[in-house]
């Protein structure tokens, strides 16, 4: 009974398991499997004739490297400003505004979304040339002198990820905050918190799940775009998706790409687990700091 | 704070409310209210859902800002306060714990927002639980206790604050009947220990009549009737509070003479016309359950006679339900030594102590 039970579930679950399969896991291993390959001539992409880590050595050279540094800094720094960005905002969305206006304020987070992401990167290119409205509007204003020159440089992929990857952010703290809900805030102030004590020791504290979420949403796709930093970094604002990508497209070496493809990813889960344990180390510091010792035993 | 008694060790406990008018966009939920409640009283507020009993109770505690009126505590008005400085503390419906703390860390919450020496936490906490019971789940997460303990925690929390005033707000009604009881007398004996205000909201009356000093009966934000438990349920004010107290039958008669009331069923005698009811006018008589009479043969006194519609069963008392030949209900409450053998479809005679019946206005 209990065995053709688990047998219908995985049966309906045949769409999920199957796309996993066969978009995810395949492509993953024959990416594995051609880094450890090379690229025979000219004509061909890749061979697995003769099996190294060459392509790894290769790959490990210093633009790489130098370019991942700056890649893992543009990653963290965008984290990190998306944070600061949308954790006010989603406060303000799940607690002070008006239930009846949110579906609406939500809707407008996602609009950016309903237009392709190199469109809405490229829009930004408009905005940011150095002949711009907004480099104009500055100038009239008397705030910067001179043109606008922030179009390809790292500044301007810095904002150009801030901006392709709120939404991400906002959405998970949205919901964590509003699930720890009003009752628990008014607890806080009834036993004498005030706003201040009340966000940072009881809504902040039920928000983690939400702020790891949408830190793990933004950065890990982060890591890996190379469509903002083309667009709107030039030859200055490199990533490293943009080495990758360029290796399958333009060079067309496809076990040295599938060789950068994998160390980014190990690099990537290696920044993420190294985040992760500063967390926890910071969350036992907290519950520490908030423990009760009770003298003596049961009364 | 210096202590000068050891039951009353906190300042004074009185809670005025003048002239609370509380309104929700053209709604008003509370109307007008003057309320004094003494230092050390078990007051509930009573009323069906709605009836602005719990905004009141919110405007005492600050999450609520009245429109207009003042609210003292301890003499002193906390109108322009928020909750964060006022000096009571609540027991919320839902409980409202920290998910992500202890049960000690909960309790300690309050005492931590006042920057209390540490060893004075764990003193004060350990001694907060113990009145709770609940010692033994200091380390425990709120989530993985039952309804009655949570409650428990939730008072500690509460109560480890010495507030003068202590804000209840329907703080049983996820606990189930048996739970609900047994915390009903705890709580009434902690109130007298402790000698702290007990502000209760519920829609119980039961609850409110087991446990309170005085009752607040609450309909359409406003007070209905103030009063001792025995002088709501005695001495309803008028038809409303009647019919909230207690299982009333409701007559709807005309005033005959002085001392009769003519219903469709007959003449019924009256022990005294409340004041402003004369001869000729509508009025509603009502007279509780608990005192009517049910028997087979006809009583000495006057009585209404009907068909018997259904008994039932309640474990302290039988229910009858008669229905009389105008199509008027009356219920019935007999205790099982002192009822009589009767089966459905049966004519009877209902009958009560003159004394008992109360008439309202017909317009209340």
């Amino acid at each position: 009974m209990a065995r053709r039970k688990v047998n219908g579930y995985a049966a309906i679950g045949f769409p999920t398991w199957a796309y996993v399969v066969f978009f995810f896991i395949v492509p993953l291993a024959l990416v594995l499997w051609y880094s450890f390959g090379y690229k025979p001539d000219l004509f061909t992409a890749h061979a697995n004739d003769i099996l190294s880590f060459d392509r790894y050595a290769e790959a490990l050279d210093a633009t790489f490297v130098g370019t991942f540094w700056n890649t893992l800094r543009i990653g963290v720094i965008g984290t990190l400003l998306c944070l600061i960005i949308a954790l006010p905002f989603a406060y303000w969305l799940a607690v002070k505004m008006n239930p009846k206006w949110r579906p609406l304020a939500l809707a407008l987070v996602l609009v950016p979304f309903w237009t392709n992401f190199l469109v809405r990167t490229l829009g930004w290119q408009i905005v940011l040339s150095p002949r711009g409205f907004l480099s104009d509007a500055l100038q009239n204003l008397g705030i910067i002198h001179g043109r606008l020159d922030i179009l390809y440089t790292q500044s301007a992929v810095q904002l150009g990820v801030v901006y392709n990857y709120l939404p991400l952010m906002i959405l998970p703290l949205y919901v964590a905050i509003d699930r720890a809900g009003r009752p628990l805030r008014e607890a806080s102030a009834d036993l004498g918190a005030n706003r201040w004590k009340t966000l940072f020791t009881v809504t902040l504290p039920l928000a983690v799940p939400g702020i790891a979420s949408g830190c793990l949403l933004v950065f890990i796709p982060l890591m890996g775009d190379y469509i903002t930093a083309s667009v709107l970094g030039g030859a200055q604002g490199n990533m490293i998706g943009q080495l990758v990508a360029s290796q399958f497209n333009t060079a067309q070496n496809w076990a040295l790409g599938s060789a950068m493809a994998v160390l980014l990813m190990v690099f990537t889960a290696a920044a993420v687990i190294v985040f992760g344990a500063a967390g926890l180390i910071i969350r036992s510091l907290v519950r520490r700091s908030r423990r009760v010792q009770l003298q003596g035993g049961a009364a | 704070m210096s202590n000068t008694s050891p039951t009353r060790p906190e300042a004074d406990g009185s809670v005025s409310l003048v002239g609370i008018t509380k309104t929700f966009g053209n709604a008003t939920a509370v109307d007008h209210i003057d309320l004094e409640v003494r230092s050390g009283e078990f007051i509930s507020l009573l009323g069906p859902s709605g009836c602005g009993k719990t905004t009141l109770l919110r405007m005492i505690a600050g999450f609520e800002q009245p429109d207009e009126g003042d609210i003292l505590v301890g003499g002193a008005s906390v109108v322009d306060l928020p909750p964060h400085r006022r000096p009571v503390n609540t027991v919320f419906q839902s409980y409202a714990l920290f998910p992500h703390m202890t049960v000690a860390e909960n309790v300690a919450y309050g005492l931590r927002q006042r920057r209390v020496p540490k060893d004075e936490i764990a003193r004060r906490v350990q001694d907060s639980l113990a009145l709770a019971q609940m010692v033994d789940f200091a380390d425990r997460k709120p989530t993985t206790l039952s309804g009655g303990q949570q409650q428990r925690v939730a008072l500690a929390r509460a109560l480890v604050n010495r507030p003068k005033v202590l804000l209840l707000d329907e703080p049983m009604s996820a606990l189930d009947r048996k739970l609900r009881e047994e915390m009903q007398i705890e709580l009434k004996l902690l109130q007298r220990e402790l000698g702290i205000t007990f502000i209760f909201v519920t829609h119980d009356q039961a609850e409110a009549l087991s446990m309170s000093d005085r009752v607040v009966v609450m309909e359409k934000g406003a007070v209905q009737q103030l009063g001792t438990t025995e002088e709501v349920y005695r001495d309803p004010a008028n038809a409303f509070v009647a019919g909230f107290i207690g299982k009333q039958n409701f007559i709807d008669a005309t005033v005959s003479s002085p001392d009769a009331l003519t219903t469709a069923d007959g003449s019924i005698p009256l022990h005294r016309l409340p004041q402003g009811v004369t001869s000729g006018s509508s009025v509603r008589a009502a007279v509780r359950a608990e005192v009517v009479q049910v028997s087979a043969q006809r009583p000495n006194g006057p009585a209404l006679q009907g068909t018997l519609a259904g008994i039932s069963f309640l474990g302290d008392s039988i229910q009858y339900v008669v229905l009389t030949a105008s199509g008027l209900e009356l219920i019935a409450r007999v205790s099982p030594d002192r009822a009589e053998h009767l089966s459905t479809g049966d004519t009877v005679w209902c009958s009560w102590d003159a004394s008992e019946l109360r008439v309202f206005e017909a317009a209340a």
